[in-house]
C-alpha cells in the first residue's frame, strides 16, 4: 500500500447492531427432557441399546454407535461435582460482587451429565467428588427450561 | 502422501491488539500481497485456488465468504470459505493438490477482533441454547471447569501453568511478530486476578488482530518457485463432540487423534524424537500441557515436570512455542493456526530473527479452535531438501 492513515482523528467507524433473535427447538428428545424437568422434576435419561451408553440430557441417537437410542428413563436429580470453577467476571467482563461457582455434575448410572450453577455453599466448602442435588424452581414457576433447577446444592 | 507438497509464500499484517485505520478487506490484502511476493507468483494468473478461514458471527456479516474474494485476487476463481481454524483450511489445500485439482492454493485467516464491542456475547452464541446458553455466563468459564478436572487427573500443577504463562510471554519479548511480550514472575501470574478458578486472568491468550496467507505449491512447481520450500510431510484434523455432556473432560482427545492421523501420514512413531520442535495451541495455559501430551511429546502427566525441567524452554530439547504462543503473541480467532504455522515455517526457513532456534529441520503445528469446540487440527513440517 502506497500511504495508510497516519492519525487517529483520520478513521471512521460505522456502529453496527445485529437483532439476532431466535427460536431454538428442543426436538424429540430435548422436549421430553425439559418435559420431564417441568412436570416431575426429573432428568431423563436415554439409553443405546448398541453400546449401552446412557445419556443426560436424553438424546435421540448415540454419538458412538449411530444407532437411535431406547430405554428412556427418569432419574432424580442428584450427582456429584465432576469439576468446578468459581467465577469471578461476569459475561461483560465485569467482576462480578459475588462470585458464582459453576460445575459439571455427573449423575449415577449414566454417562453424561450437566453444567449448572452451585448454590447454598461457599467456594472453599467445594470440592471435586462433592455429592449435589438440584434445587428447583416452584412447579408452577417452571417453563420447561434448563433454569428450571435454580442451582445444585450440597445434598442434605 | 501421494503427492509432495511445499509452503512457498507467507505474508503476514498488522499484528496488534487493535487496527482502527485499516479494514479487514485492507489488512487481508496486505497479507495477501506479502504472501504473493514472497512466493514471487501473480494471484490473478498462477493460484488455481483459494481458501479463506472465517466465521459469520466474528466477522459481523452473514455469508461472509462471499466476502472474501476481491482482496485476495480471488475474483473469478476458484474460492471457498472453512469455517474452522486455518489448519483445517490448509489441510484442504493440500487435499486440493494431493487430488490434482490445483497446483497452487493460497490459505487465508486474519482476526479483526478489536471491531467487535461484545465479544463475549458473541462468544456465548456458539454454546449450547437450550441446556447451556441460559445459564448466561461468561464462555470461559469453560476453560476454568476444564483446567480444574486436567489438573485434578493429571500430575500437572497449578504452578506448572503459570510457568506456561511465564515462558511464552518471555519468549514473545524476543519476537517482533506478536503483541503480548513481558517478563513476569511466576508470583505475579499466581497473583493475577482469578477469573474463573483455578484461572487468572494470566492465564488467558488475549486477542490481537492480524491477518497471515501461506501459498502452498505441488512438488513441481514448488522447486521452481522457491529456494526454501518447507515441506508439509502430514495433517490431519478431529472433532470429538460438541455436548458438555459426552466429552473427555481431562484430555484433549481431539489432538490425540489428528495427531494419530499427520504422524501416520508423516510416518513419524516417537515424536519426541523425530521432531525438533512444536508450535502447539496455548489459547490457555493449561491447554500448552495438555495438547503436548495429547500429542505424546511427552508422557501423560509429565508436561509440567518437563517444563520445570527446561525441555520446553527455547535452549531446551525440545522448544514449544519459541514464537510466544497465542499467550504471547496474541489470540488471533481462526486465524490462530495460520499464526503458529507461519513462525514454524519462518524456524524451518531460518527466517526467525531473534527467536531462531539452531538446526532444525522438523517440527510440529497445532491448533484447537477454542471454546466451546473440541477441534484440534495437526500439521508435520519439514525444511527444504537442499539443507538437509
Amino acid at each position: 500500500m502506497l500511504s495508510k492513515l497516519t492519525t487517529s482523528a483520520q478513521t471512521r467507524q460505522w456502529p453496527g447492531h445485529i437483532p439476532v433473535e431466535y427460536v431454538y427447538t428442543a426436538g424429540i428428545a430435548g422436549e421430553a427432557f425439559l418435559r420431564a424437568l417441568k412436570d416431575r422434576g426429573m432428568l431423563l435419561t436415554s439409553q443405546c441399546p448398541q453400546c449401552q451408553t446412557v445419556y443426560l440430557p436424553a438424546r435421540l441417537y448415540c454419538e458412538q454407535c449411530f444407532e437411535e437410542t431406547k430405554q428412556y428413563e427418569e432419574i432424580a436429580p442428584k450427582g456429584w461435582v465432576h469439576t468446578y470453577t468459581v467465577a469471578h467476571v461476569d459475561i461483560d467482563g465485569e467482576a462480578l460482587a459475588v462470585p458464582q461457582i459453576y460445575a459439571f455434575i455427573r449423575f449415577g448410572g449414566t454417562n453424561g451429565g450437566l453444567i449448572h450453577r452451585l448454590g447454598q455453599t461457599q467456594p472453599h466448602q467445594v470440592s471435586i467428588g462433592m455429592e449435589v442435588e438440584a434445587l428447583l424452581l416452584p412447579g408452577k414457576e417452571r417453563t420447561g427450561s434448563i433454569n428450571d433447577i435454580t442451582c445444585f446444592q450440597p445434598t442434605k | 502422501m501421494s503427492e509432495r507438497m511445499a509452503i512457498v509464500g507467507l505474508g503476514y499484517a498488522d499484528i496488534r491488539s487493535c487496527t482502527p485505520g485499516i479494514s479487514y478487506k485492507e489488512l487481508m490484502y496486505e497479507a495477501a500481497t506479502r504472501a504473493y511476493d514472497d512466493a514471487g507468483i501473480n494471484p490473478r494468473k498462477q493460484v488455481d485456488s483459494f481458501i479463506s478461514v472465517s466465521e459469520d458471527f466474528w466477522e459481523g456479516t452473514s455469508i461472509f465468504d462471499e466476502y472474501v474474494p476481491d482482496q485476495l485476487g480471488a475474483a473469478l476463481r476458484p474460492v471457498h470459505t472453512v469455517c474452522g481454524d486455518g489448519l483445517q483450511a490448509l489441510s484442504c489445500a493440500a487435499m486440493l493438490i494431493e487430488t490434482g485439482q490445483a497446483q497452487i492454493v493460497a490459505v487465508e485467516g486474519h482476526s479483526k477482533h478489536s471491531d467487535m464491542c461484545t465479544p463475549h456475547h458473541i462468544h456465548q452464541l456458539a454454546f449450547d441454547p437450550i441446556y447451556h446458553r441460559p445459564l448466561g455466563a461468561h464462555p470461559q468459564h469453560l476453560a476454568g471447569l476444564e483446567m480444574a478436572r486436567f489438573l485434578h487427573e493429571s500430575e500437572n500443577t497449578r504452578e506448572h501453568c503459570g510457568l506456561v504463562v511465564q515462558k511464552n510471554r518471555r519468549n514473545a519479548l524476543k519476537n517482533p511478530r506478536s503483541v503480548y511480550g513481558s517478563d513476569l514472575s511466576l508470583q505475579d501470574i499466581l497473583d493475577a486476578e482469578p477469573t474463573f478458578t483455578p484461572m487468572g486472568v494470566l492465564d488467558a491468550a488475549q486477542p490481537a488482530d492480524g491477518a497471515f496467507v501461506v501459498v502452498v505449491a505441488a512438488e513441481r512447481r514448488a522447486k521452481a518457485l522457491s529456494t526454501h520450500p518447507v515441506w508439509i510431510r502430514g495433517y490431519g484434523w478431529c472433532t470429538e463432540t460438541p455436548a458438555v455432556d459426552s466429552r473427555s473432560w481431562g484430555e484433549a482427545a481431539y489432538a490425540r487423534l489428528a495427531a494419530h492421523q499427520a504422524y501416520r501420514m508423516a510416518k513419524i512413531t516417537a515424536p519426541a524424537r523425530e521432531l525438533d520442535f512444536a508450535e502447539v495451541d496455548d489459547s490457555f495455559s493449561y491447554k500448552e500441557l495438555q495438547h503436548l501430551e495429547a500429542l505424546d511429546i511427552c508422557p501423560q502427566g509429565a508436561a509440567g515436570a518437563w517444563l520445570q525441567a527446561g525441555i520446553t524452554q527455547t535452549g531446551g530439547e525440545f522448544p514449544v512455542n519459541v514464537s510466544g504462543g497465542s499467550l504471547g503473541v496474541g489470540y488471533f480467532l481462526e486465524a490462530s493456526g495460520l499464526m503458529r504455522l507461519t513462525e514454524a515455517v519462518l524456524q524451518l526457513r531460518g527466517q526467525a530473527g531473534a527467536v531462531q532456534l539452531p538446526a532444525v529441520r522438523r517440527g510440529l503445528v497445532q491448533s484447537w479452535r477454542n471454546l466451546p469446540t473440541t477441534t484440534g487440527c495437526v500439521v508435520i513440517l519439514e525444511r527444504a531438501d537442499g539443507r538437509e
